[in-house]
């Protein structure tokens, strides 16, 4: 592919010229011949290639990928081109104490990992449907994201893999592509590769969009990316501690020593377990850490697939709230957020007292199946 | 519907059930392929009464070399054919009895071919699997629920041995998915793709109620729709139909 190198800056002038001002420059080169500009945003991407390879590498790798509820530091100046994968393949997981169940999984975890990129960035994104092998996610690999020393330091969903073929796609709400194309199911063995520009800033979903998108998205098919604004949230320079929740809803049921997937449920809406982070002991036995007088900002998304979230963390009141974590969407004072399925808030709050405060979802049919966790506050050091 | 299936069929294999009569008539299936089409009206035909086993089809591939692992044409599968087999004609310890997986749809359809018979279609692999949920007696909600339970663990059904001796349809449900002649019919990868579905979640539109059970048979089909003919796994088998004489 030639290396077609130029900047959307006449472009962002022209928008200047026409009265729109505060225009970005987007400074990613364009890549591809496809490629154009509007408004500063980057389209037109090429077709996804879909092939077979031999990979057996890391199942998960990126700079900047992470297990919740990290979150990667952008050590980077400007935009930067990602290097992305996230294989697809079963896992068993534990939910809830003495319940586990052969999960869907993008790279071993349910959640799956968190991507973290600037607003403008390129993802060039590979993912191997590898659901025909068992993957080990538990040990450090060599190239693998920081995501893999995660998971080996924080053993609470018990990873298992497990064999489980099927056919399994990647939609990511933050790319703006052909989802026909980009958004390809691919067979068991197949590899996926497609680019996206992160052109609006925000914390967005990604999911299997393979029928059942129900079923998939239920068996664990989910995660987070999180694209910080270009110029920042006005508090950035205040914030301490920076964290990233993913809710959702698990429709299980017990069969023999195991549990199952129940469509029946999950139609009904009526979840055996709603959590935080995957487990409904995530963030009580790893609480969130902060100290008295810390803003804390969470990225804080409701994966459903068909429940919302109405987040309250107790004894705090969300100084900022952006909406879909857009800088441009602000909201101030709020006690509690509500979310719909594949909604997001960027929240932050002044940690008032040493001491511990509760996360919820406020909704408390959800809090009783496990939307819960904790925030550990020590005391004041400033 | 419940003229039934009654036993049929000379041909004694090795250690394998005989292809039973699926006696033809009308048939409203669970899945809407064709808005305009209700009711199909199905003839007569023979299916094996259990998924060819790794003891038939080594039978197979002793017969036809090019069949063998190390010699299917490459564009046949995509590369795990019969991968965990110890040798080109011998199979994995105490697999005799269990389905043959691993095998991609070229293979399937070569073996049928070679055993006088083809690939049902999926209109007769699901009327039949219709007759025998009648016959089984099983409700809606059990069937749902195997039919989940092997999705979540589909390698452990995988592994259980058949009924080879079983005069009756056994297995349709609780060991593999199997290979149909039109397993792309519709909704993804198919020639007949619907626009709706390659990357979206509505079922609505294809299915005739909205039983547990109806949901349960269309994951079959969304799921079957979405392999390559070259796709192999441990957990697709096939069995083979007949027409009749």
């Amino acid at each position: 592919m030639k290396n077609f190198v130029k900047t959307a800056l006449a472009s962002a002038l022209l928008v200047s010229f026409a009265g729109c001002t505060g225009v970005v420059d987007a400074n990613v080169p364009l890549k591809h011949d496809s490629e154009y500009v509007i408004d500063g945003k980057i389209y037109g991407m090429p077709k996804a290639k879909i092939y077979r390879d031999e990979y057996n590498g890391p199942a998960v790798v990126g700079d900047y990928v992470t297990m919740v509820p990290h979150l990667a530091e952008l050590d980077y100046e400007g935009n930067k081109e990602h290097e992305v994968r996230m294989d697809v393949f079963s896992q068993n997981v534990e939910v809830a104490p003495g319940v586990s169940y052969n999960a869907w999984t993008f790279g071993g975890s349910v959640p799956g990992p968190v991507l973290h990129v600037r607003e403008g960035d390129r993802v060039v994104f590979k993912m191997k449907n590898r659901s025909t092998e068992e993957v080990v996610i538990t040990k450090p690999f060599k190239g693998a994201a920081p995501y893999y020393n995660q998971v080996a330091a924080n053993q609470l969903q018990k990873h298992n893999p497990v064999v489980a073929p099927m056919p399994h796609s990647m939609d990511f709400h933050s790319g703006t592509v052909a989802a026909n194309d980009k958004w390809a199911t691919i067979a068991p063995g197949e590899t996926i590769e497609f680019e996206w520009i992160a052109n609006y800033a925000g914390t967005y979903m990604y999911h299997c969009g393979t029928s059942s998108v129900l079923m998939h998205t239920a068996m664990g098919q989910y995660g987070a990316v999180v694209v910080s604004p270009k110029e920042g949230y006005p508090t950035d320079d205040q914030v301490d501690q920076e964290y990233v929740i993913v809710q959702s809803e698990l429709y299980l049921e017990q069969m023999g020593d195991s549990y199952i997937y129940d469509h029946s449920a999950a139609l009904a809406r009526d979840p055996s377990h709603v959590v935080f982070n995957g487990h409904v002991s995530s963030l009580s036995e790893n609480p969130l850490k902060a100290n008295e007088g810390d803003r804390v900002r969470i990225h804080f998304l409701n994966a459903g697939p068909s429940g919302t979230s109405s987040f309250h963390v107790i004894g705090a009141i969300f100084d900022m709230v952006w909406a879909e974590g857009d800088p441009r969407n602000t909201w101030y004072g709020m006690q509690t957020v509500l979310l719909g399925a594949s909604s997001s808030a960027t929240v932050e709050f002044i940690v008032p007292e040493e001491g511990v405060y509760k996360l919820v979802d406020h909704e408390f049919a959800d809090a009783e199946r496990g939307a819960a966790g904790a925030l550990y506050a020590g005391p004041r050091k400033k | 519907m419940t003229k039934w299936l009654s036993v049929f069929g000379f041909i004694a294999l090795a250690a394998s059930a005989e292809p039973v009569l699926v006696t033809g008539g009308e048939y409203t299936p669970a899945i809407l392929l064709d808005e305009s089409v209700q009711t199909l009206v199905m003839a007569d035909f023979k299916l094996d009464a259990t998924p060819v086993t790794y003891a038939q089809y080594l039978e197979f591939v002793k017969a036809n070399p090019k069949w063998q692992r190390a010699n299917a044409a490459a564009i046949f599968h995509d590369g795990n054919y019969l991968i965990s087999w110890p040798g080109n004609t011998e199979i994995p310890e105490g697999y005799a009895k269990r389905a043959v997986t691993e095998v991609s749809w070229f293979a399937a359809r070569a073996y049928c071919n070679a055993q006088g018979g083809r690939l049902p279609t999926l209109d007769e692999w699901e009327y039949a699997s219709s007759q025998y949920l009648q016959q089984q007696q099983m409700s809606d909600q059990d069937y749902a629920q195997m039919l989940f339970g092997r999705h979540s663990n589909p390698t452990a059904y995988s592994q259980q041995p058949l009924d080879v001796n079983s005069k009756e349809l056994a297995h349709m449900h609780n060991r593999v998915n199997e290979w149909v002649e039109d397993f792309q019919l519709m909704l993804t990868s198919g020639d007949n793709n619907d626009i709706l579905s390659s990357s979206c979640g509505d079922s609505a539109r294809f299915m005739a109620d909205f039983g547990d059970a109806s949901y349960a048979t269309f994951f079959r089909y969304q799921s079957r729709s979405n392999y390559r003919a070259q796709s192999t796994t441990s957990t697709l088998g096939f069995r083979c139909a007949y027409d009749m004489e």
